[in-house]
């Protein structure tokens, strides 16, 4: 049984807004390969990375984390997440070697209830910026956050 | 590139899902949640002895598709949804078709409804691709 507090809804809503350290990340050649092994798919040409990284490349850079993010939104448990969306703007590719700069943010929070289900949205939205200041990536995740006890 | 809406795009094909990726996955994303790599977990959660793929992994066979393709650099944005869960040991075929072509900034855009498909069920993964087009 889960006995963990449930936040209240203003708590939820009050999280919009909150922006992450922020930070930079490199991409390594043995870390390219490995992601881009997990898809299945071939080693892209030119140093170019697979686009896969846009998941834990700004979560990463922005210095925060999976777990983090759990924790910010008061998980339950970690199997109570669950995944609405991922939305990937790419006008640049990602390159092996190039330290991009991460910012993000919280930029929509609320609960929801769906039948019997009650649970909280949560929307984090990722940017990742060459050297130079261009955008390179935008990454908008929108998970839920599952209230059992609701 | 000639390409007409309502044009197929070609399957790329997931022959099976393998736990051992998902597990470099998690140590790579510093992905703390079991389903991904613990049986056990699964199991109470009425998985069987099948662990669940991470989201991004689902997705990026559809990036594969799309590279495949119309090449490395087309992808230029790429909206998902995930209503079911990826298993391993599933067979999934990456499947696309084109809904729109258009011109945006200069560039030769086609819109496509992208999905995967897994036999007897609903599409796991759903969503749609911008895609440029050389």
């Amino acid at each position: 049984m889960n006995t963990a507090r449930v936040p209240t809804e203003a708590e939820i809503e009050s999280l919009v807004g909150y922006e992450f350290p922020g930070g930079e990340y490199t991409i390594e050649h043995w870390e390219n390969f490995l992601l881009t092994e997990c898809t299945g798919g071939e080693l892209l040409p030119d140093g170019m990375v697979h686009p896969i990284a846009l998941f834990h490349v700004p979560i990463l850079g922005a210095n925060t984390s999976i777990a983090e993010m759990f924790a910010l939104g008061q998980a339950e448990s970690d199997s109570s997440i669950g995944i609405e969306s991922y939305v990937w703007e790419m006008p640049k590719m990602l390159h092996e070697d190039i330290t991009y700069q991460i910012t993000a943010q919280v930029t929509e929070a609320d609960r929801r209830r769906e039948g019997k289900r009650t649970f909280d949205r949560i929307q984090f939205c990722f940017e990742v910026a060459e050297p130079g200041g261009d955008l390179a990536a935008r990454c908008t995740i929108t998970w839920t956050y599952g209230r059992s006890t609701l | 590139m000639k390409v007409e809406v309502g044009d197929q795009i070609p399957d790329w094909v997931m022959e099976s899902v393998r736990p051992e990726r998902m597990r470099t996955m998690a140590a790579i994303l510093r992905d703390p949640n079991p389903v991904h790599w613990d049986r056990a977990t699964c199991k109470s959660m009425g998985f069987g002895d099948h662990t669940i793929n991470q989201g991004p992994l689902g997705l990026s066979y559809m990036v594969n598709m799309i590279h495949a393709w119309a090449g490395p650099t087309s992808l230029a944005r790429l909206v998902m949804r995930f209503p079911m869960v990826i298993l391993d040991g599933d067979y999934i075929v990456a499947k696309g078709e084109v809904t729109d072509i258009r011109e945006e900034a200069g560039e030769r855009l086609a819109d496509c409804r992208v999905w995967l498909e897994r036999e007897g069920t609903e599409p796991p993964l759903e969503g749609e691709a911008t895609v440029r087009l050389s």
